[in-house]
């Protein structure tokens, strides 16, 4: 993902590693238990902290290169976890107004915003995707 | 974690969602924060932090109290 921006499918990576598509899910499966990465339904990835498989509110721009983060805290980790400079599109989380954040020189620039989490530290990986 | 334009639009929020109010941090925390958490990620070596280095990395961003509290 951070190479090309696209997240391989089971199937793609069952092809490159010549393994079978139920391995790979397995193992994916189980790589899922650190929570860095998550699984959808169907087995294909959703999560591969920072990024996100799936289109969100939170595109993250990085020179000519773009992803999704799955929340605000994964949007600022991807140029956190790159160390470049990058544009994020965030918005309200209640009016949907746009708030975009530019990190530049190792810090954010934006208008005022404040974060919110509304679940418990204790409480996150039940449903990560309400945190 | 959603980012909201002020306190009220937080309280909006919580309304809309019928949840209490959780918790808050700055931008500057929160881009603090993504640099303890992802700024190793990339290293292959990387492992998931346990509950009480998670713990320290929340209180060196000024997260304290019992809402990101993961151990005893």
């Amino acid at each position: 993902m951070v190479r090309t921006g696209e997240c391989p499918s089971v199937a793609e990576m069952a092809k490159s590693l010549k393994s079978s598509a139920k391995s790979i899910r397995a193992a994916l499966s189980r790589l899922s238990q650190s929570h860095a990465f998550m699984q959808q339904e169907n087995g294909e990835l959703w999560r591969v902290a920072p990024f996100s498989v799936i289109s969100t509110a939170f595109p993250v721009t990085v020179g000519r290169r773009s992803w999704f983060g799955n929340c605000i805290w994964d949007a600022l980790g991807i140029p956190a976890m790159l160390g470049k400079n990058a544009q994020i599109g965030a918005s309200c989380g209640c009016c949907n107004l746009a708030m975009p954040i530019e990190i530049h020189d190792g810090k954010p620039h934006s208008g005022p915003g404040i974060i919110h989490i509304a679940v418990p530290a204790r409480e996150w990986y039940r449903d990560v995707a309400f945190t | 974690m959603l980012l909201f334009r002020s306190e009220q639009h937080i309280d909006r929020w919580c309304e809309q969602w019928k949840r209490p109010r959780g918790g808050t941090l700055t931008l500057t925390q929160g881009w603090k924060l993504a640099q303890l958490w992802y700024g190793d990620r990339l290293n292959p070596q990387w492992q998931p932090k346990t509950a009480s280095e998670v713990e320290s990395v929340f209180q060196n961003v000024g997260l304290v109290g019992e809402f990101w509290k993961l151990t005893e």
